[in-house]
């Protein structure tokens, strides 16, 4: 595998949306190819950014008992 | 039997609130406004209370719900419209790339420095049918083919959408950054603080 080729599959790697000889194959690059580590870490580092920053918002507790008298 | 379908109301209903929270996040990116996300999940939840014969046990409820709330909010404030913006004129733009091209090492300190309200802002600037694929795959931890399910759609318009959402996002963020002086674009140098 050479750096093109792992940009490619990083989403999908990132994603874990790769199949085991893909993911293996990308595992391989990385190890040997500090660019595409860091560009993976960072890729890594910006979903969970995504994530924490987006997932903090919880239902208001007041209408969450209010949907469970309306469904109860 | 009389006793297990009498039952089974109450045990559908509480399952599919543990998934409140979701729903709830789902609504409130989409609709950006919290009382409108409150009216469409508890839309949401009635229509699942009425359909729940066609829910087959055992497969992803937090999908299948997610899934009605996102259908009727598609209905209610959108009209059905779905191809209402297109990201097709994003170009690929690769945050990691243009923030080693404009000197800001390491690349990950300027994602720690970055506020989560402005986040959170980039996200819902995103059309509604990217944000909905960034939502469920990147907030919620969908697979592709479980964000395919939900959506209605091949896997391959999931990763196509997907792809498109992320280069729109990382532009954003980088203007944020810009913008507020974490980077420095001109300069190429990351400030002191």
């Amino acid at each position: 595998m050479n750096c093109p080729d792992c940009k490619e599959k990083l989403d999908r790697y990132v994603d874990r949306e790769l199949n085991s000889t893909e993911v293996l194959e990308v595992q391989l690059h990385l190890e040997g190819c500090p660019d595409c580590m860091d560009s993976y870490e960072f890729q890594t580092h910006l979903k969970r950014l995504i994530k924490h920053s987006c997932d903090c918002d919880t239902a208001p507790a007041a209408f969450r008992e209010k949907l469970r008298q309306i469904l109860s | 039997m009389a006793e297990s379908q009498s039952q089974a109301p109450t045990t559908f209903a509480e399952e599919a609130l543990t998934h409140l929270d979701t729903l709830y996040r789902g609504a409130l990116r989409l609709t950006r406004d919290p009382d409108q996300a409150q009216d469409l999940v508890q839309e949401a939840y009635l229509r699942a209370l009425r359909y729940q014969h066609s829910y087959q046990t055992g497969t992803n409820m937090k999908a299948w719900l997610f899934a009605i709330m996102r259908n009727l909010f598609w209905d209610r404030f959108k009209g059905s419209r779905k191809e209402d913006v297109s990201l097709d004129d994003v170009g690929e733009f690769v945050l990691y790339d243009k923030l080693r091209d404009e000197g800001a090492k390491p690349e990950a300190d300027v994602l720690d420095k970055m506020a989560a309200s402005e986040v959170v802002a980039a996200v819902e600037e995103l059309p509604p049918l990217h944000r909905e694929v960034v939502l469920l795959v990147d907030v919620e931890g969908f697979s592709y083919k479980d964000a395919a399910e939900t959506l209605g759609v091949p896997i391959g318009t999931v990763m196509s959408r997907l792809h498109r959402a992320r280069q729109q996002l990382q532009k954003s963020l980088f203007e944020y950054a810009v913008e507020s002086g974490i980077v420095r674009a001109s300069n190429k140098e990351m400030p002191t603080q």
